[in-house]
């Protein structure tokens, strides 16, 4: 039963990392077990930092529901991220982040310049692959930004649209419904492969970046290559994407944004791919005081497809997530999480009008909740238990109970 | 770091069937200076790759050291006034970086930055947290148990400090020279004991005259 739950190649590098960590900890009676401090040459201008996060949890390869871009489970996943930033010049940084899942070969998830033209100014340029404009929640790279295991559902579930493949008609579509994490459509890429998520939570795109700050005031805008559904270090269809954020502080502890973005999403080995965007909007609040965080985002996004649905109105659909979370810490040691999420789709009348219209990808709503212990400061386990339901697919309820190891420093 | 009840109870232990060394005898001082190793002091925050800043980001440490009978002359258990310490939060920094109290004492820790501070401790000393509060505000802590207590702020990782709490007053912080300075120490033998955030604890012996007076002991421990 246990293999079921944990793989045994994570087991050995966790075990692997905590020993090897603890032998390299001072060895003082007081001190912190693990390592805690991020690396650094003696002038201080190179920083590494390190993120191990193992997760454990019961298989989900009927349901699908907590599967990622890369055909990984959220839920039952080895993460190890290596972060450095180096500054050579007051004007300058250079930052970069090395991720390998589940101990294959490590991707760059990060890998940008930050140049700040004015000293006394806080605007800054990104070039590279750059964190993302759009939302709140993809800006959260690491494993205790999220107050519970799973992402949220607009992050991460893989609706049923494909970028290098489209549907060539309403039926098409339909007809997928509940199926993204293996999607196949008659035009383009014949071979079944996952969907794509409304923002992918797992990857960055490329492109350039400006922010600027003053007062309670936050913009940033950036032209990258991807679109919101599908980042890329290389473009892949000629298009752009254009997205943006402004954030306001009006108060101590609140965050209120607003995202736009709008770019081409289909690839150029798409049939009539031509200029055909995504389109999105979002909008997020945070509020956080005394032991407590809350937060919550809504996405909106459409996309736009080459060919005419049925009804021949019916050229794009739409998908809407929307989620609140919120975080409690009842002591120092341990903390409540939960998170509340629902991922809708648009109508779309299919040939046979019998049948009324139904949303194009089966909805999904999701509960998550569980608590967490800090080891130590650094060192953090927590458990969830997550219910999903889905109006359609072959699975329609699964709940999944996870637990996570979570280290940094 | 050998402050632990235990310590005391041992300490009133030897005191109690000893005779007193002290008795007509004339109190001493202990000065003198701890010299650190140079090394970096300051504290980096985390790379977090959403929030890299260009230029310098640092947040320098004052870091001093702490000297300490142990264990302490009977003088040490008298009973004093409730005293409060003061831990304050500004530029992301705690400050100061090291505090010293006597048990009993209560640690404000006002926000005096322009952000969120949340200021915690998982220590077996002390375990508390103060949760999120804005600028202006400050809440408060009382240290009852004899140890040292790590401080975090769980919003911004650079920060840190540390909290070291006595049973008795025979205690000194550094100042920024490293000078320090224990007045008051009864005449006989004496384990002084010296404690740096990057150091080993160093231990040495000193002899108080019957007679007072100042005893020099400088200390230039090994960096870690």
């Amino acid at each position: 039963m246990l293999h079921m739950l944990i793989p045994a190649r994570l087991v050995r590098l966790v075990v692997a990392t905590v020993a090897l960590s603890y032998g390299a900890a001072p060895s003082n009676g007081w001190a912190q077990g693990l390592p805690e401090k991020p690396l650094r040459t003696p002038d201080g201008r190179l920083v590494v930092s390190v993120e191990l996060t193992g997760t454990v949890g019961s298989r989900d390869d009927t349901a699908f529901f907590n599967y990622t871009d890369y055909e990984r489970n959220a839920l039952r996943m080895l993460r190890l991220g290596t972060s450095a930033a180096w500054r050579p010049a007051a004007w300058l940084a250079l930052a970069a982040e090395l991720r390998s899942e589940d101990l294959e070969h490590p991707d760059v998830y990060a890998a940008y310049a930050r140049i700040r033209p004015w000293r006394t100014r806080a605007l800054d340029i990104d070039v590279g692959r750059i964190p993302p404009a759009f939302g709140a929640f993809g800006r959260r790279a690491y494993s205790m930004d999220n107050p519970v295991i799973g992402y949220p559902l607009a992050y991460q579930y893989l609706t049923s649209l494909r970028t290098d493949a489209v549907p060539a008609n309403a039926d098409d579509l339909l007809r997928m419904r509940g199926r993204g994490w293996r999607s196949s459509f008659p035009v383009g890429a014949a071979t079944p492969a996952p969907g794509v998520p409304l923002v992918n939570g797992y990857r960055w795109d490329t492109g350039v970046q400006v922010r600027w700050q003053r007062g309670v005031v936050d913009i940033t805008t950036a032209v990258t290559n991807g679109s919101l559904s599908n980042p890329r270090l290389r473009d892949d269809n000629g298009g752009k994407q254009v997205s943006g954020r402004v954030a306001m502080r009006p108060a101590v502890g609140l965050v209120i944004g607003a995202s736009g973005a709008g770019g081409a999403w289909l690839a150029r080995s798409v049939p009539l791919a031509g200029a055909h965007p995504q389109t999105a909007v979002g909008a997020d609040i945070e509020y956080s005081r005394d032991h407590w965080i809350v937060r919550g985002e809504l996405v909106l996004s459409r996309w736009s497809l080459p060919m005419p649905l049925l009804p021949a109105s019916a050229s794009a659909v739409t998908a809407v997530g929307r989620w609140v979370e919120g975080r409690y810490r009842i002591t120092p040691r341990v903390f409540l999480a939960g998170r509340a999420d629902h991922l809708g789709f648009s109508r779309l009348q299919g040939s046979d009008r019998a049948i009324p219209a139904r949303p194009w990808d089966a909805a999904v709503t999701r509960v998550e909740a569980g608590a967490g212990y800090y080891l130590q400061r650094n060192l953090v386990a927590r458990a969830t238990v997550q219910r999903n339901h889905r109006g359609g697919g072959r699975v329609a309820n699964r709940t999944f109970v996870s637990a996570q190891l979570a280290y940094w420093f | 770091m050998t402050i632990s009840r235990g310590a005391c109870l041992i300490a009133a232990f030897v005191l109690s069937v000893c005779a007193d060394s002290g008795s007509g005898a004339a109190n001493g001082t202990i000065r003198g200076r701890v010299s650190l190793q140079p090394g970096p002091v300051d504290a980096v925050p985390r790379v977090t790759v959403t929030d890299v800043v260009a230029g310098r980001h640092h947040f320098p440490v004052d870091r001093r050291s702490v000297v300490y009978l142990d264990p302490a002359p009977r003088a040490a258990f008298d009973a004093r006034e409730e005293p409060r310490g003061r831990m304050d939060q500004r530029n992301e920094t705690f400050v100061p970086h090291v505090l010293a109290i006597v048990a009993g004492t209560t640690v404000d820790f006002p926000n005096s930055d322009q952000t969120y501070h949340n200021v915690f401790s998982l220590s077996k000393t002390k375990s508390f947290d103060l949760g999120r509060y804005a600028v202006g505000r400050s809440k408060a802590i009382r240290f009852d148990r004899p140890g040292i207590v790590r401080v975090f702020c769980d919003i911004h990782s650079h920060m840190s400090a540390y909290i070291l709490v006595f049973a008795h007053r025979y205690f000194a912080v550094t100042d920024p020279e490293g000078r320090y300075r224990i007045d008051g120490v009864p005449p006989g033998t004496h384990s002084v004991m010296t404690w740096s955030e990057s150091a080993p604890l160093d231990s040495r012996r000193i002899v108080i005259p019957e007679t007072g007076g100042e005893v020099e002991h400088n200390v230039a421990p090994l960096r870690r």
